[in-house]
């Protein structure tokens, strides 16, 4: 189930961070092309930092998923084949713990549940909370800074579920080593 | 206690020369009870990022510039209504004035922050890759802007390209063309070396460039009475030597400026840009409220 | 503790992105400071939110069209027709390649991302070891902020406030003198170990290389080419590669096919967004260390411990290895700059142009020395070498760096005669 999932996910994250990272050299050519049209759009250069921003934080949960990732492993290829299960847990454990944090800071920052107490009324919530996270804006595309903040929660999500998934396929494997050790 | 203000100058820039004053002063006058790290060029994040760490009182004070504050509070817009001034006089007194003091009352329940006072770099001015007459040279033309809507409003109505890039790409734009002309202040025009490249510069002063010194809204709630004044007195004290300074250097800086052989200087005035301050008022009396207050005060400074 | 917390984070193997991640996690739990759990959200997105970094994705994007469109191996055999014969031909062609790629590219840790995977192979294919072909091409990478232009100079002459034309004239001299060092390194590797010989081109193939290798030859073309004409910032003329790749790829060579498209986008989201989440992940943890005062207090130690400038510059060297080490070069500038320079100008009289040369190439040097070398990482994931493997055979050209370190503290005027 939850690898069907964590699956599922990671196909749909790979499709849209290619296809973001297509999007940021077409809005970089555009800016060119409308430049020397001497048309210049305000807004691109920012569109174009907000797809390569969210290129980056979808491949960053693909890459930890598939564990494609830069690591030192100095240390761990001098260990036997059992110990390097067991750091593998490890480190799919702090992965999770990382995924797990980001969604509680995640949940503070944004703070939905007192937006929701107060009826989504923004002034409200700012005037209880003192956050003003919601009335942000953007420097050049006109629309609120939430809507690109908003992946930062949505793959401390998916990161959780592809960690979670992670650490119970390397904790079997650990298990069957120490099994096949006795 | 120790206190952090952050600000985006670099170390040798006069308001960051000005921080490290106020946190030299404060330390003494608290006979050393509270002290202030100052966090210079951006160390601590963006202008952004650090209205948000203000928000949260991560961070104490910050001098920020108006642009980020418009952003939020977009009755502050108003300050850059262009010619709302005409020379770095004018906007020294309105900065001193009243009216302006009055826009900081929004600041604490719309930005989370509570504003001290002002402070201020150079006028803007323009500087060009081909030679400029005046206004009509600059229609078409690419022209860098730092990224706020006024002076977008601005340029556009003035039937040019506004382009923006940050400060770092500007010298390398102009180089190589990217960008025909800049909105620029003396002081950076010097220090860069932007007639490098551009050697034409309208001296416009078409808009004045403030900055505002705040400290963080849950930061000034737990202070004490007398802490709060003395963070207010030391810190107005030298917001105002920034605008001293500005004031001063600002006429030492077009005469270098003019002494230079290779730059080319041509004089515009706000009768040159009517059509476009026009335009730019029939967006901005809309969204900032507080223009016709800002205006008479600086009719009042103009008629004295 | 924190240092503890680090190391064994960093040799669990964990990813390096969350090492540095997680230990700012940890540090702001037990520095009691904890109202930056606020901002940490925030930060994280903030550090990958900057223009310059752009250059990442773009220039991945076009060394991938130009792998796959078969650019880069007709630009390696037209340089063949030149170098070919010669013991080590390619090594040369890899330093001299990134010396060109150096004045176009402002940031070391793309500039090694792209050539990797542009170079390693045909050096492979040629019968150079992997790990040190992919050492030559990360010391390439290390002209990357010398040679201008250099985003670091940019950003460090916008923190000194110093004219950036002045800071590119500055770098000249050390460019050169960095060069020629590396060059030297080669030629004496080449006594030590065999290089292998290709074999010079027949007149058939040569005149087929030459005609093939035109049109590839177009891509540094467009690239200068969009630069100086003022069609394209130095970052967009990688898009304009890009596009130039494409259509030279598949209606020139007709190697490119679009039914790899996906794959091709694909590897440049995956590659580009682990390079820039490192150097994300940076910049959180540098934050975190600068509100708590740890560098501020780090430099005015140094500054107490000697009066002449040349040691001072040699200590900075040594601590701006360290930090190097765990904060890619931007990120790291402005993390050192606003703290060392007033204490460099006011207390050492030390120019700023010689400090800021010193500086950024002391920054970039920490890109490929373990344990944390982001340099090191990347050039392991574009190759597949294991990064202590590229960092034996990457000594010699570290130690030809240091020696430029030196000389350039001790002798200013190397910094300064032509400005
Ligand atoms: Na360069
Ligand atoms: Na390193």
């Amino acid at each position: 189930m939850l690898n069907t999932l964590s699956d599922t996910i990671v196909k749909i994250e790979t499709a849209l961070a290619a296809m973001l990272a297509a999007a940021v050299t077409l809005l970089i050519l555009l800016n060119i092309v409308s430049r020397a049209l001497g048309m210049a759009i305000y807004w691109v250069d920012e569109l174009a930092i907000y797809a390569m921003v969210w290129t980056t934080f979808l491949a960053t949960s693909v890459v930890l998923k598939k564990r494609q990732v830069v690591a030192v492993t100095l240390l761990v290829d001098l260990l036997g084949e059992r110990t390097r299960a067991w750091m593998q847990c490890f480190s799919d454990l702090m992965i999770l713990v990382f995924s797990a944090g980001l969604l509680v800071l995640c949940w503070r920052w944004l703070d939905p549940a007192t937006l929701a107490s107060v009826d989504f009324d923004i002034k409200a919530f700012q005037g209880d909370t003192f956050n003003f996270v919601y009335s942000e804006k953007t420097n050049t595309l006109g629309i609120k800074k939430i809507w690109p903040w908003l992946i930062l929660p949505f793959i401390s999500i998916s990161l959780s579920l592809h960690a979670l998934n992670n650490l119970g396929t390397s904790l079997k494997k650990a298990i069957y080593f120490k099994g096949k050790a006795k | 206690r120790d206190f952090r203000l952050g600000l985006i100058t670099p170390p040798p820039h006069k308001w960051t020369q000005a921080a490290y004053a106020f946190a030299e002063d404060v330390k003494e006058k608290s006979g050393g009870e509270h002290s202030i790290s100052v966090f210079p060029a951006r160390q601590l994040g963006n202008e952004a990022q650090m209205v948000q760490q203000l928000q949260t009182g991560a961070l104490d004070m910050a001098f920020l510039t108006i642009a980020e504050v418009s952003n939020r509070v977009p009755d502050f817009g108003a300050l850059y209504a262009p010619y709302l001034v005409e020379n770095i006089d004018q906007a020294a007194a309105l900065l001193r004035s009243e009216a302006a003091g009055e826009l900081l009352n929004q600041l604490p329940s719309e930005a989370g922050i509570v504003g001290i006072g002002y402070g201020m770099a150079g006028m803007r001015q323009v500087m060009s890759r081909d030679a400029a007459q005046g206004p009509e040279d600059l229609v078409g033309k690419k022209l860098r802007i730092t990224p706020f809507e006024p002076i977008r409003d601005f340029y556009k109505a003035a039937g040019s390209a506004p382009t923006p890039l940050p400060l770092p790409a500007v010298y390398d734009a102009l180089a190589n063309g990217q960008i025909d002309a800049i909105d620029m202040d003396f002081d950076s025009i010097l220090i860069f070396k932007f007639y490098d490249h551009a050697e034409n510069l309208l001296i416009s002063n078409h808009m004045m460039f403030p900055m505002v010194g705040v400290v963080s809204g849950r930061v000034w709630k737990d202070l004490s009475k007398e802490e709060r004044q003395l963070l207010q007195t030391s810190m107005r004290k030298h917001l105002d030597g920034v605008i001293d300074h500005f004031q001063q250097q600002e006429k030492l800086q077009e005469q270098q400026l003019r002494a230079l052989d290779k730059v080319v200087i041509q004089e515009v005035s706000k009768d040159d840009f009517a059509a476009a301050i026009a335009e730019w008022e029939k967006i901005w009396s809309e969204k900032a409220k507080s223009l016709p207050r800002l205006r008479q005060a600086a009719a009042e400074i103009k008629g004295s | 503790m924190t240092f503890i917390v680090f190391f064994l984070l960093l040799f669990a193997a964990v990813p390096i992105a969350l090492v540095l991640a997680l230990t700012a996690l940890w540090y702001i739990a037990t520095s009691g400071n904890s109202v930056l759990f606020d901002s940490y959200p925030q930060q994280l997105f903030g550090a990958v939110e900057s223009y310059g970094l752009l250059a990442i994705p773009l220039f991945m994007l076009a060394g991938e069209l130009m792998n796959e469109g078969g650019l880069t191996s007709r630009l390696i055999n037209l340089a063949r027709i030149f170098v070919g014969g010669f013991k080590g031909g390619l090594a040369y062609i890899n330093l001299v390649a990134n010396m060109m790629m150096a004045a176009i590219m402002g940031s070391a840790a793309s500039q090694i991302a792209i050539m990797s995977r542009a170079m390693v192979p045909a050096m492979e294919k040629e019968g150079y070891s992997g790990s040190y072909a992919a050492a030559i091409t990360a010391a390439g990478g290390l002209l990357s902020p010398i040679i201008p232009p250099s985003m670091l100079f940019v950003l460090f002459g916008v923190l000194a406030q110093v004219p950036i034309a002045d800071m590119f004239i500055a770098g000249i001299i050390p460019g050169l003198i960095m060069s020629a060092l590396f060059f030297v390194v080669i030629a004496l590797i080449g006594l030590v170990q065999e290089y292998p010989r290709g074999d010079w081109p027949d007149r058939q193939q040569i005149k087929s290389w030459l005609w093939m290798g035109i049109p590839a030859a177009s891509i540094p073309v467009v690239i200068i080419g969009g630069i100086l004409t003022g069609l394209a910032t130095p970052t967009e003329s990688a898009a304009l590669a890009s596009l130039a790749a494409l259509l030279i790829g598949k209606y020139i060579y007709k190697d490119l096919d679009f039914s790899h498209m996906p794959e091709i986008l694909m590897r440049t989201a995956l590659n580009s967004g682990m390079v820039i989440m490192l150097i994300s992940a940076a910049g959180v943890f540098g934050w975190v260390v600068v509100y708590e005062e740890i560098p501020q207090a780090a430099a005015s130690w140094i500054a107490d411990q000697t009066s002449d400038p040349f040691v001072f510059l040699m200590m900075v060297v040594a601590v701006l290895i360290l930090v190097g080490m765990l904060v890619d070069g931007i990120a790291a500038l402005i993390l050192v700059v606003p703290i060392l320079l007033p204490i460099a100008q006011q207390q050492f009289d030390i120019s700023p142009y010689q400090f800021g040369v010193v500086v950024c190439l002391t920054l970039v040097m920490g890109l490929l020395t373990p344990p944390v070398g982001a340099g090191l990482f990347i050039g392991s994931a574009m190759t597949g070498i294991g990064p202590m493997q590229i960092f034996r055979s990457l000594l010699p050209f570290l130690a030809a760096t240091l020696v430029t370190l030196v000389l350039l503290s001790a002798f200013p005027e190397l910094v300064l005669m032509l400005i």
